[in-house]
This record gives C-alpha cells, structure tokens and sequence, in this order.
C-alpha cells in the first residue's frame, strides 16, 4: 500500500465514522473530538459503534483492544481499524 | 444449522419434559442432567465449532431458548447464564482464554456471572468487589448476591473494580476464599441454583482475568448483559407459549355452564390476548437476533426492547392463564403457576423494566430528540 492510497483510505474511514456518529447522536464530531468527555454517549451507543466498527470494517474487537481509549476520538477509531485490517486480524 | 438445533432440542426434550414441576417443588435440578446439556453445547450454543460447541446463530440458539424456557426457566436460565459467561470469553478473553474457556463451558464445565451486590443492584457502578494485581497473582475480594446458576457452578464469571475501570475474572468455586450460599426459596426459577457468592481475599493466578481489563464497567457490563437480555427475551416468549398451550387445552376440556370454557366469549378473549402477546414478542425477539446476527448496531437497543417488552407480556400472560385455569393451575410445580413466578423474576433480571426505560429514553433522546 502506498503512502497516498493509505491517506486517502484514512480520509474516508473518518468521513465514514463522522456520518455514522452524526446519524446516531445528532451531533457533528471533529475528528479529535473526546466523544465520552462530553457525556453526549451512552453505554449502549459506545458498544453499538463497536459493533458498528467491526461489521463494517471486518474485523474483530476483541481482548486488549477492547479499550475505550481506542473510541475516544474519530482519529484513535481510524487507527484502530488500521492497525487491525493490517493485521488481518480473524479474531 | 436447523438439524444440529433439532438434535438439541431432542436432547432438551429428553432431560427436561416431564420433570420442572418436580425440580420447582425441590428447588434443584439434579446436576449431572445440566452437566449433559452442557457437554452437548446446550447451554452456551452460540460457540462455535472450533471451540467445541454447536455454532448456532442467534436466531437458531433464541428458538432452542424459548423451546427450552417453555418447559423449564430454571433450566433456561441456566442457559442465559452459561451463554452470557461464553459470550464475555469471546469478547474480553485473548486467544488463549478464549480456547481454554470456551472448550471447558461446552464439555460439561458449568458457569455463572456475578453482577449485583448488596449495595449495587441496578446501580452496578457502586459495586464494591475489588480486582487487585499482584505480580502474576491476582486477588479478589467482595460479596455478589443473586447469583443464577452459582449454586451449581464450576466457576464464576465475577465483574468488579479494578484499577481506575473494571475487570471481568475467572473465579473457580473450589478456589480457596469462595464460599456459595443458596438463596432460600426464591419466589420464581426455584431450581436454577440462586446463591450469593462471598470472596475472601481470593488469589488466582493472573491469566484468569480477562484481557479487556481497565475499561469503564458500563462498556463490560453492557457487552455481556446483551447477549443476556435477548437469552431472557427468547425464554419468556417460550412462557408465554407454555401459558398458551395450557390454557387453549384447558379451555376446551373444562365446561361450565354447560359449553366449554371456550365458548365463554371472556375466555375467549384472554387466549386472544395471550397469543397477540406471544407472537409480538417472539418478533422483537427474531429482529433482536437478526440484528446480532448481521453484527448490526442495532442489535443493542433491540436486545433492550425485547426484553422489556417479552418480559411485562410474560408477565401479563402468566396472570392471564392462571384466571383461566383458575384451581387447575394454582399449585406449586403447575406450569402456569411456575409461569406466573417465574415471569415475574424477567421483569427484574438482566436490568430491571425501569432501568430498560431508562436506557430506552436515553437511547430516544440521543437519536431522535432535540438538543438540550
């Protein structure tokens, strides 16, 4: 994977994750933006991205990873489902 | 998929028909008919095939939960809670645990999770039970109450504090500082092995904790209580089918007046109801499993409003088939009297019908309300 085609698929993860979060809170989240700070998350919601995540991206979340510090922000999910599609993890 | 969940169900049929009403006047089921179920993958039988268990899809494992909570919800309880212990495995264990654990819970190894505490019932996040890591040990300490299935249990699943979030361990019932004491006579699932769990100062080693520790206890809790709420929806939407087919075999047997009690167009009537109630539930059930299925993150809330709702009909339908059965059904061990015990247990377990409101509310403002 080149560094161009990696940016461009960055972008669209975020510009993904933003459109999903808007949808399901009603609200516009910068992409560093601490979702759980501003107390605009339920429980229920963190773990409907979670499976939100998983389901689009393929992957599993699962042991370690399961850490909220990986959905604080846009930009940590973004990394999260880098890390994890490079992996090719199978869970 | 349909053929391994017809063997189980032929298995459920074997252990269980015919002995609920005598397990509910005892308060026990013999426990080597639920170590059979369990090494059969009966119990936990969305784990998968290279795990040892049956692999069934949430749809398929919903219908063998109602099939097995309309002839007993104390075995069916046994279920959601054997279910619910694989299902945080799965999603908070590391490979390792995941192999280990998951192959003991499916070869007749029998689990529990220990939520709710003296101080912390529907406010988990008071919980007081204590995590610590020490080295490669860990040491847990604290006091569950409630526990479905302990009484029974090989190990317990227990949520608790740990560092500045929560953990989630693997506490086997033999270990040194555990002691189980049976809640005396619970008003409903009298044999699904109700105990409060007390731990002192208990050392395991370190790989029984979970790997997904230090996380907020919402999160934990949330992940394993959703695979317990659609468990119970599906159970109870099998109480109402136990109340139905008793009271239709009931109403058409028994005459007064000089009909059947059919024919009394206010009897009638409650099996009108009875049915709109089963079949509503068993749809939000099916959508729930679908949804956990298709891995959709709608599966949450949808596992939120089947139990609500399969849980206030259950409820509503256990009281309705008792009226009509009246004398018939009123006694201890009767199935629409076990129903109407038991039912009402639903409303209170795996979040209680306020804190389902609660979070159903929260979830509609989030999504469809204004900005406050």
């Amino acid at each position: 994977m080149t560094t161009s085609t990696g940016d461009r698929t960055t972008e669209a993860v975020q510009r993904e994750l933003m459109g999903f979060l808007s949808e399901h809170t009603r609200t516009t989240w910068a992409p560093d933006t601490d979702l759980f700070a501003q107390g605009g998350v339920s429980s229920l919601f963190a773990m409907q991205l979670l499976v939100h995540i998983e389901s689009t991206y393929g992957i599993s979340i699962t042991g370690d990873d399961l850490n909220l510090d990986n959905f604080r922000t846009v930009q940590r999910m973004t990394a999260l489902v880098e890390r994890l599609r490079g992996e090719g993890s199978d869970g | 998929m349909a053929d391994v969940r017809a063997d189980l169900q032929a298995l459920v049929t074997d252990l269980i028909a015919g002995h609920a009403g005598e397990w509910d006047r005892r308060g026990e089921i013999p426990v080597e008919v639920i170590r059979k179920a369990g090494a059969a993958g009966v119990l936990c039988a969305q784990v998968g095939t290279a795990h040892g268990g049956p692999g069934l899809s949430s749809v398929d494992n919903g219908e063998l939960t109602a099939y097995t909570g309309g002839l007993c919800s104390s075995f069916r309880s046994l279920m959601t809670s054997q279910g619910m212990a694989a299902w945080t495995i799965s999603r908070l264990g590391d490979a390792g645990q995941q192999r280990e654990w998951l192959s003991r819970l499916t070869g007749g190894e029998l689990a529990a999770v220990a939520f709710s505490e003296p101080n912390a019932g529907s406010d988990l996040s008071a919980m007081d039970t204590l995590i610590e890591l020490d080295g490669d040990r860990v040491t847990v300490t604290g006091a569950k109450r409630w526990v479905t299935g302990a009484a029974y249990a090989d190990v317990v699943l227990v949520f608790g504090r740990y560092g500045a979030g929560a953990a989630a361990i693997l506490v086997p019932t033999t270990a040194p500082g555990v002691t189980v004491t049976r809640v005396p006579d619970p008003l409903g699932c009298r044999a699904a092995g109700h105990a409060d769990v007390r731990l002192d100062a208990v050392r395991l080693p370190a790989a029984s904790l979970l790997r997904g520790a230090g996380q907020p206890l919402s999160l934990l809790v949330t992940t394993a209580l959703t695979y317990g709420r659609i468990s119970v929806a599906w159970g109870c939407a099998g109480i109402m089918r136990a109340c139905l087919a008793a009271s239709a075999a009931h109403a058409t047997t028994r005459q007064q007046f000089g009909v059947a009690l059919a024919d009394h167009q206010l009897i009638a009537r409650h099996l009108a109801e009875q049915y709109v109630a089963e079949q509503s539930a068993t749809r939000l059930c099916a959508h729930a499993s679908a949804a956990w299925d298709a891995n959709s993150p709608e599966l949450v809330t949808a596992a939120v409003v089947a139990k609500h709702r399969a849980a206030g009909d259950a409820t509503r339908v256990a009281a309705s088939a008792v009226q009509v059965l009246a004398s018939a059904g009123a006694q201890d061990g009767h199935v629409v009297a076990r129903a109407h015990r038991d039912a009402k247990l639903m409303e209170v377990i795996e979040g209680t019908n306020e804190i389902c409101q609660l979070l159903l509310a929260e979830h509609v403002l989030a999504t469809t309300g204004g900005a406050r």
